[in-house]
């Protein structure tokens, strides 16, 4: 039980001393984390909302394949995104690998499908009286679609905090796309990968722990703000 | 007298089953209608075809001398000339006062009118006061007046209650019942489903009798081919063949 206490023990003391390496690998999780949440909820909850609403040929598939992409691996997107924004890229040109953004990309395809799917189960879970008393109201389609969501809005927080989980504790697209370079793009995830890799398991669980922290302190906040 | 609806050829399947059959139905305005039959003899799907939420599988309905269609842009009009209080109604998160705006909003309503409106519904009901209540802290009873009031508050030509007594107190019964029985005096055709016949005697009006999805005369057991008005065709049942047991 030792290791776990000087773990705990070498966490405080990052904490208490505000080590810069840690503050900006703690920064850089938390602003890349909610930038590709907010991208992937701005796409995610209206496709999410459309696929559970709307009756087209092929929605099996459409489902079955969000289903899928649920499962999508952090390398397997990091990979995609490498090859679009790397050099010889289509992308190439604006300078993204390596970069925060070039996370947030990865990041936000990676949590689009988990917003979606998540969306698409609150709202089918709706009751089923909530859009026929909007139209004999007399609401229109799109209105009674905006009740709906109103009406479900715990439901599609709940999957936006769950592509928020995803997104601050993957470590695939983060190292690929990030390089997690030191004050830079240097996430909680690459940090503790690395650390690891170093052989310094005290101060790898420290990070690990400080990055449980922050995760309930993010979420306390968006439960807190779901509750208004 | 006018007409308000025309039913004609209506048949309603779900799957195999088909749960309601009416060869014509006419109903007039400013009246007031008892819906009434067994469990499942149709009454809430024929309030639903009236409301214009869900379509028959066939026939057609004119209302207000004006064939529905169906995925049409005039829907959304005919449908705010009617609306639908569920028998367990859904009330919307958020204040009885924003309940019982809400389809006034979507109208137009807005200031003044909007607050004095709200409030006129909800006095009627015998719910003064109650605006600024959370929707989800209401008792069954209140919930089921808020609903009410919510309809009542957007005057709409024709107002259709599926079992609106069922959840109330006596108290509540007898008030909501002299404010419906009110209705037709101000030009509203009111529709109601109830399965206590002594509602039916107290609030007067014309019967529609369903039994397994077909008009029926309500004290006969006779199978009818329509229903005009206050006449219920009683001199024209269905030819005998239709309903022998053969």
């Amino acid at each position: 039980m030792d290791f776990f206490s000087e773990s705990l023990h070498t966490a405080l003391q990052l904490i208490a001393a505000r080590d810069p390496d840690v503050v900006s690998a703690v920064t850089v999780s938390i602003v890349v984390s909610l930038w590709s949440t907010l991208f992937a909820s701005l796409a995610g909850v209206p496709a999410g909302v459309a696929v559970a609403v709307a009756d087209f040929p092929g929605k099996r598939a459409v489902v079955t394949l969000l289903n899928t992409l649920m499962a999508l691996p952090t390398v397997v997107v990091g990979l995609f995104v490498y090859s679009l924004v790397s050099r010889q890229g289509p992308l190439g040109e604006f300078g993204l690998l390596f970069t925060p953004w070039a996370m947030v990309a990865g990041q936000t395809l990676l949590a689009i499908p988990i917003v979606a799917n998540l969306t698409m189960s609150a709202i089918k879970g709706a009751d089923p009286r909530i859009v026929p008393t909007a139209l004999t109201l007399g609401a229109g389609p799109l209105e009674s679609t905006r009740r709906l969501v109103i009406e479900m809005r715990f439901g599609i927080m709940a999957a936006v905090i769950a592509a928020f989980g995803r997104v601050i504790a993957e470590v695939g697209v983060a190292m690929m796309l990030g390089g997690n370079i030191r004050g830079h793009t240097r996430t909680m995830t690459t940090a503790i990968a690395m650390e690891t890799g170093k052989g310094e398991f005290a101060l790898g669980l420290a990070l690990g722990l400080i990055l449980m922290a922050v995760a309930l302190i993010v979420n306390m906040a968006l439960n807190t703000l779901q509750q208004r | 007298m006018s007409t308000c609806y025309n039913l004609t050829g209506i048949r309603t399947t779900y799957g195999p089953r088909t749960v309601l059959e009416i060869d014509r139905l006419t109903l007039h305005c400013g009246r007031l209608y008892i819906l009434t039959g067994a469990n499942g003899a149709g009454k809430s799907t024929l309030l639903s075809h009236l409301a214009l939420l869900s379509t028959p599988s066939a026939g057609e309905i004119i209302f207000g001398g004006e064939p529905v269609r169906w995925n049409k842009g005039a829907l959304l009009r005919q449908r705010r000339e009617v609306t639908l209080v569920h028998q367990a109604p859904y009330l919307f998160t958020g204040t009885v006062a924003a309940n019982v705006a809400y389809g006034l909003k979507l109208r137009g309503v807005h200031g003044d009118e909007l607050k004095r409106r709200t409030e006129k519904a909800l006095s009627l009901v015998g719910l003064g006061g109650f605006g600024h209540r959370r929707s989800r802290e209401l008792s069954g009873g209140e919930a089921q007046r808020v609903a009410l009031a919510r309809a009542l508050a957007l005057e709409t030509r024709v107002l259709l209650l599926d079992e609106p007594l069922a959840n109330v107190d006596r108290g509540t019964s007898d008030l909501l019942t002299s404010v419906i029985a009110g209705l037709p005096a101000t030009g509203t055709t009111v529709v109601m489903t109830t399965h206590d016949p002594d509602h039916a005697d107290r609030l007067g009006g014309e019967r529609i009798h369903l039994v397994a999805g077909e008009l029926t005369h309500p004290l006969t057991g006779v199978k009818l081919s329509c229903s005009e008005g206050d006449q219920l065709c009683r001199l024209s049942p269905k030819p005998a063949a239709s309903f022998s047991i053969a």
